[in-house]
C-alpha cells in the first residue's frame, strides 16, 4: 500500500490553516458586530433617538465592508474538503457534510438574505421589523458558525456515529447526538462570544481614536460605553467556556490537554504547577526554563485536589496495547474485505475501538502494510509509532499560553474601559485610550492562537483516535499544492489588503457621512466624557 | 379581537420559549447558556447607553452627575 506523499500532506495542512486563520480574521467581528449592532438599533427603537440609528449606521458600514470579504475568504474551504482532503471526506462524509450542508443552506442563505434587509431596508420596513432583521442577521451569522464548529467538534468528539467496516465509513447514527456533541456545544459558545469581544474592541478601539483626536464625542463616548460592557461580560463568557473545554479535552483527549500544560510526565496532586512558561522540546521530549504557580494545575483541570493528570510519556505508554489491537484491527479489516469472512469480521469487531491506532502504525509497518508485520517486527513497530501520538507540544503549549494571556489581558482591560466610561473619566486617561486603539487587532490573534491550539493539539488525528492525518489528504503532486498554495496566499493578502485600506478609510470617515452630530450639540453635554 | 390575537400571540411566543427552555436547557446546557447569556449582554450594553443618556442629562455646567 502506498502511502501519500508526507510533503503533499504537510502542504495540505498548511494550505488549510492558511486559508483558516486569513478566514478567521474575518470571522470573530462578525459575530460580534451583528449582537453589537442589534443593542445600539434595540436603544433607538426603545428611545428614539437618532444618534442610536446613526450609530448602528455606521458600524453596520464597517460590518458590511468585513461580512464581504469574510464570505470570499470562507468559500474556498468548503472545497479544500473535496480538492485536498478527499481520503478525510471518503471517510468521514456522512457525517461532516450534514452539518456543513445545513450550513450552507440554512444559516448562510438565511444570513445573506437578512444582511441584504438589513442594509436597504431602513427606508422600507418598520422600527420594530427591521430590528427584527438585525437581530435574524446576528443569529443567522452566529448560527452558520455553529454548524461549522459541529462538523468541527465531531472531528475531535465523534459522536453519533459509528465505522461501518462494509462500506470503510463512518456511519452517520445520530443528529441529536452529533447537535448536542459537549464539544459542539463548549466550543460554539466559546468561540462565539470570543468574536463578541472582538467586536467589542474593535468599537472600544476607534471610538478611543476619535476621543483622542476629539472628533465624534457624544457618539464615541456612547460606542465606547456600550463596547465596554458588552466586552466585559463577554470576556468572562470566554474564560469560564475556556474552562469547560479545558475540562472536556482532559476527559476526552488526554494528549492535547497534556501537551497545552507541557505536561511529560504524569501530575503529582495537589503541588504540581501550572507551568507559565517553558521550552519544550519534542525531541527530548522535556521542557527547559519552566516557571510555573504551584498547586494551580490539578484544580485548574480536574477541578479537584487529589486527580492525577496523566503525562505525556505515560499517555505513550499507554497507547501500546491499543496500537497492538488496532493492527489486529486492520489486519482483520483487510483480510475481511478480501475474503468476507465472518471470523475476520468478529476478530475486527473485537478491537474497532483501536482501529485508529493500527491506522497510525501503517507508517512504520513493512510496505506501509499493517498485514505485513511479522510476529519479530511487532514490537518493533508499536515503539516507533508510540511517539507518533503525541501532538508538537512546543506550537500547543505556547499557542495556548498566547491566547490565555491576551484574555487575560482582555478581561483587565475591559473592566477598567468600564469603570472609566461609567465614571465618564475617559478623556483625561489619553495613555489609556491609546492602548485601546492600539488593542483593535488582538482579540481576533487570540481567536487564531485559540484556533492553532485546537487544531494542532487533536493532531495526529484528523477524526480523533479513528483517522491520522498522514491517511487523509488527496493524491496531488507536491508542484499542484505549491502552485495553488502561492495563490491563495496571495489572493488572501489581496482581500486582507482591501479589508484594512477600506477599515482605515471610512473608520478615518467618521460617522459624519451619516449626521454630524458634534456640530449641532450641546457644548454642555458634551463635557460629560471629558469628566 | 385585536387584543385578544396579540394576547394570543404571546402566549404562544411564551410557550415556545419555555419548551426552548426546557429542551435545550436539558440536551444542551451550553447552546441554553449562549441564548440567555447573549441577551443579557445585550440588554446590559443598552443599558449602558440608556445610563449614558441619563448621565447626560442631569449634568449640569458646574460638574454635578
Amino acid at each position: 500500500m502506498d502511502l501519500i506523499n508526507p510533503a503533499v500532506v504537510d502542504l495540505s495542512r498548511f494550505q488549510f490553516a492558511l486559508t483558516a486563520l486569513y478566514h478567521f480574521m474575518f470571522v470573530p467581528l462578525t459575530l460580534g458586530l451583528t449582537f453589537m449592532l442589534a443593542a445600539m438599533e434595540t436603544v433607538y427603537v426603545v428611545t428614539g433617538k437618532q444618534i442610536y440609528k446613526d450609530m448602528a449606521l455606521f458600524w453596520g458600514k464597517l460590518f458590511g465592508i468585513n461580512f464581504a470579504l469574510g464570505v470570499a475568504t470562507g468559500l474556498t474551504m468548503e472545497f479544500e474538503f473535496g480538492t485536498n482532503w478527499s481520503m478525510y471526506s471518503r471517510f468521514f462524509g456522512d457525517m461532516f457534510g450534514t452539518p456543513l450542508a445545513i450550513e450552507g443552506l440554512m444559516a448562510f442563505f438565511m444570513e445573506s438574505t437578512f444582511v441584504g434587509l438589513m442594509f436597504f431596508g431602513w427606508d422600507r420596513l418598520s422600527k420594530p421589523g427591521h430590528l427584527a432583521i438585525t437581530y435574524l442577521v446576528a443569529l443567522g451569522s452566529n448560527l452558520s458558525a455553529l454548524w461549522i464548529l459541529v462538523a468541527n467538534a465531531s472531528m475531535n468528539m465523534p459522536n453519533g456515529a459509528h465505522f461501518d467496516p462494509e462500506t470503510l465509513r463512518m456511519t452517520f447514527d445520530s443528529f441529536v447526538g452529533v447537535v448536542f456533541n459537549p464539544d459542539a456545544q463548549a466550543k460554539f459558545v466559546h468561540t462565539s462570544v470570543a468574536g463578541y469581544v472582538a467586536a467589542s474592541m474593535f468599537v472600544m478601539g476607534i471610538s478611543a481614536f476619535y476621543l483622542l483626536r476629539k472628533q465624534h464625542r457624544e457618539f464615541a463616548a456612547r460606542s465606547f460605553r456600550m463596547a465596554a460592557l458588552f466586552g466585559i461580560f463577554s470576556t468572562v463568557a470566554v474564560i469560564t467556556l475556556g474552562d469547560v473545554l479545558g475540562r472536556l479535552d482532559y476527559e476526552h483527549q488526554p494528549t492535547k490537554i497534556a501537551a497545552i500544560e507541557g505536561l511529560w510526565h504524569t501530575s503529582k496532586p495537589p503541588y504540581e504547577p501550572w507551568i507559565v512558561a517553558a521550552l519544550p522540546n519534542d525531541a527530548k521530549q522535556e521542557s527547559s526554563y519552566e516557571i510555573g504557580v504551584p498547586f494551580v494545575l490539578t484544580p485548574l483541570i480536574t477541578h479537584s485536589f487529589d486527580t492525577p493528570i496523566t503525562g505525556m510519556i505515560e499517555l505513550e505508554e499507554a497507547a501500546a496495547p491499543r496500537i497492538a489491537s488496532g493492527i489486529t484491527a486492520v489486519s482483520a479489516l483487510r483480510r475481511y474485505e478480501e475474503n468476507h469472512q465472518a471470523a475476520d469480521l468478529e476478530l475486527f469487531r473485537a478491537h474497532q475501538d483501536d482501529m485508529g491506532f493500527g491506522l497510525l502504525a501503517t507508517r512504520h509497518a513493512p510496505n506501509q502494510d499493517v498485514t505485513a508485520i511479522e510476529p519479530e517486527q511487532l514490537q518493533n513497530v508499536i515503539e516507533q509509532t508510540k511517539p507518533d501520538i503525541l501532538p508538537n507540544v512546543f506550537v500547543t503549549f505556547w499557542s495556548f499560553r498566547l491566547m490565555v494571556f491576551l484574555g487575560m489581558f482582555f478581561f483587565v482591560l475591559f473592566a477598567m474601559a468600564s469603570y472609566l466610561s461609567l465614571k465618564n473619566q475617559l478623556e483625561r486617561n489619553r495613555l489609556f485610550l491609546k492602548l485601546c486603539m492600539w488593542s483593535i487587532p488582538l482579540p481576533v490573534l487570540a481567536t487564531e492562537f485559540g484556533w492553532i491550539t485546537a487544531e494542532a493539539g487533536r493532531q495526529p488525528w484528523t477524526v480523533f483516535d479513528r483517522l491520522p492525518t498522514f491517511m487523509s489528504a488527496s493524491t496531488h503532486g507536491v508542484s499542484y499544492m505549491l502552485f495553488s498554495l502561492a495563490g491563495f496566499t496571495v489572493l488572501y493578502s489581496i482581500f486582507i489588503a482591501v479589508e484594512l485600506y477600506l477599515m482605515f478609510k471610512f473608520a478615518r470617515l467618521g460617522p459624519e457621512a451619516h449626521a454630524p452630530h458634534d456640530d449641532h450639540a450641546d457644548p454642555a453635554h458634551l463635557s460629560v466624557v471629558a469628566h | 379581537m385585536i387584543i385578544l390575537l396579540r394576547f394570543a400571540g404571546l402566549g404562544l411566543a411564551l410557550v415556545v420559549a419555555l419548551l426552548f427552555a426546557v429542551f435545550v436547557g436539558d440536551q444542551g446546557p451550553w447552546y441554553f447558556a449562549w441564548a440567555v447569556g447573549t441577551v443579557m449582554i445585550i440588554l446590559v450594553a443598552a443599558a449602558g447607553a440608556v445610563l449614558f443618556d441619563a448621565q447626560v442629562e442631569q449634568y449640569t455646567p458646574e460638574g454635578e452627575f
